[in-house]
């Protein structure tokens, strides 16, 4: 159970987060689905336009700039709704004053120019919905400016659509008059995929907060606890120093050695979620050797996270920390294989004295040393095996892999 | 007699330590320093066998100490911090460093350490090595640092181009590359990631 413990913690900190990344670059292309397809509905427009009153003698040319230059002026406003949750209302609506200018421009030069009251309004209406309106009103909007173009079109059907476009008169009227109503609904849907990757963001955020807060909680119950134990401890030294003082020093000892245990409590808890893949974990063994001046060579299998990290991980540090004690030595040599189901970890050294000095490693605080690994070793059913050779040092273990669950 | 100077931002654990130390018989506190830069001319100045020096001090670090004196003197240093940062232990042995302990460790122990270290030997500490190795690994490419580096304080893509000799294009590709793999959004953004995570 505690051997696939550390495993799990990491794969489970890891997937969040490329999800996130994959969401966000989802929430991007859905964007640009939305800018191209609002963009290329203009255009089209624009086109439509612009072979229509070709075929009935008007000035096509004038009305393909002017459509051209009226899309490329939404453009600036279809950028700014993309943010606009983030920025200030007063500061896109000055922002949006030139391009709303030259929006207009172009409606009364395309209303000129093909001689139609729709032709000129269509676009000016469609632009407008892109500001940055309150909640609600664009709904209002769009249905008051949809009405406006369909009275229009009915205007312009009767006197002053030219001779030529008997046809084409229907397409261009449907076209131009359900452009807003298409333009919103495209930002509907665009609409509807931010606020829900806000709500996935900010259901992160909460989870993140969460976790926080029981930290905050584990700490503040086990400093507590200590600290308690501490004064009593101190108290009762202060109590007894005239009376006894060899009582008062058994006293002092056990306060220090509350202290310890709080402070490895503490470290405990704040290195609870710290657990990497062994293939990192050998290449920043390999890291520090070469940062202390040792020639280092690393092998590591490919499919090494399928090794059993539990056992080999701390089979790792113990060697590496004890290389890094001997002053790194010349040469080192890490390498993890697989040979069918078993796994073999080997660090070699050139210090000759590597196992011998675990001992004093232990009376300053350190690990459980060679006998800790050969039993850590010796529990997942592998086998360990140390070898003193002239001017090499090297630890073997070798143990089964975890088997894989269906 | 080992002669040691002990440099920490922090008096009260500046002064309890070093009355500790007095204690032992064999070694000599021969001076106490607030900051990095104090204790850079201290050590020039009195030669000590062993300097302790915090790694969290005002102006330069303990490892910025120890690199200096590295290169001018050949006393040895011991790094003593409270809790090591990402990357700091790599740091630290290149610079040069022949000990590094976390202050949690009693005066009798550091004691012990300064003694090791007086006579040659170096001295990891297990807690210190063993965070070290589950750092998270750094996806960026040297290059790729080197651009973050040069770009720290807010330089201008121009400005990073030329410190490092490269054309400004191919800055801008690296910084492109960099913001992707860490998935943020500027490149400000990326310096703060790789500085607290101790890739730069």
């Amino acid at each position: 159970m505690t051997a696939r413990e550390p495993a799990s913690v990491d794969t489970d900190a890891d997937a969040p987060a490329r999800a996130a990344l994959r969401l966000s670059r989802g929430i991007t292309a859905t964007w640009w689905y939305t800018f191209s397809g609002i963009l290329f509905f203009e255009l089209m427009l624009v086109f439509v336009w612009t072979v229509a009153f070709y075929a009935a003698g008007r000035p096509a040319v004038v009305i393909l700039i002017a459509g051209v230059v009226w899309a490329a002026a939404t453009v600036p406003l279809l950028l700014d709704y993309r943010g606009r949750a983030d920025a200030a209302r007063s500061l896109q609506w000055r922002r949006a004053a030139v391009p709303v200018g030259v929006i207009l421009g172009c409606g009364v030069v395309l209303a000129l120019a093909s001689g139609t009251w729709i032709v000129g309004l269509s676009p000016v209406v469609s632009a407008l919905l892109l500001l940055h309106w309150a909640r609600g009103v664009r709904m209002r909007v769009v249905i008051a400016g949809t009405i406006l173009l369909i009275a229009v079109w009915f205007i312009d059907a009767r006197t002053t659509f030219p001779a030529g476009l008997e046809g084409d008169g229907w397409l261009v009227g449907f076209y131009s008059t359900f452009l807003p109503a298409m333009t919103v609904t495209t930002l509907w849907w665009w609409d509807v995929m931010a606020s829900l990757d806000r709500a996935r963001l900010s259901e992160a955020r909460l989870a993140a907060t969460q976790e926080r807060l029981r930290v905050a909680t584990d700490v503040h119950d086990l400093q507590g606890h200590h600290l308690q134990v501490i004064a009593l401890q101190l108290e009762l030294a202060e109590r007894l120093l005239a009376q006894d003082p060899d009582a008062a020093l058994e006293q002092l000892r056990a306060a220090r050695a509350s202290v310890d245990d709080a402070r490895q409590g503490t470290r405990d808890l704040a290195t609870r979620f710290r657990a990497v893949p062994l293939r990192d974990e050998l290449a920043n063994a390999a890291d520090l050797l070469r940062a202390a001046g040792t020639v280092t060579d690393a092998t590591v299998d490919a499919d090494a996270d399928h090794a059993p990290a539990p056992v080999l991980a701390p089979v790792i540090r113990e060697a590496t920390t004890n290389i890094l004690r001997h002053g790194g030595g010349a040469w080192a040599r890490l390498s993890l294989t697989r040979s069918g189901a078993m796994w073999r970890l080997e660090i070699a050294n050139d210090a000759d004295d590597l196992g011998d000095d675990v001992g004093s490693g232990e009376a300053v605080g350190g690990g459980a040393g060679l006998p800790g690994m050969q039993r850590r070793v010796a529990e997942a059913g592998g086998t360990f095996e140390v070898r003193r050779g002239k001017n090499a040092f090297t630890v073997i273990a070798i143990v089964p892999g975890i088997e894989e669950r269906p | 007699m080992i002669r040691v100077l002990i440099a920490d931002d922090e008096a009260m654990i500046r002064s309890a330590l070093a009355a500790l130390l007095r204690l032992e018989p064999d070694i000599d506190i021969v001076a106490e320093c607030a900051d990095g830069e104090d204790a850079l001319a201290e050590a020039v100045r009195l030669s000590p066998d062993v300097c302790l020096l915090d790694l969290e001090m005002p102006g330069l670090d303990g490892v910025e100490v120890a690199q200096r004196l590295a290169r001018t003197t050949s006393v040895r240093c011991l790094v003593i911090t409270r809790h090591a940062r990402p990357g700091v232990l790599r740091r630290a042995l290149s610079a040069g460093v022949v000990g590094f302990l976390p202050k949690s460790r009693g005066a009798d122990e550091v004691a012990a350490v300064i003694r090791k270290v007086a006579a040659g030997g170096r001295y990891v500490d297990p807690e210190v090595a063993a965070d070290a190795l589950s750092d998270e690994r750094c996806p960026l490419t040297d290059r790729e640092l080197d651009v973050l580096r040069a770009g720290r304080r807010g330089e201008t893509t121009g400005q990073i181009a030329r410190i490092l000799s490269l054309a400004p294009g191919t800055v801008r590709n690296h910084v492109s590359a960099i913001i992707a793999k860490l998935g943020v959004r500027t490149r400000q953004q990326a310096v703060l990631i790789a500085e607290d995570r101790g890739w730069i």
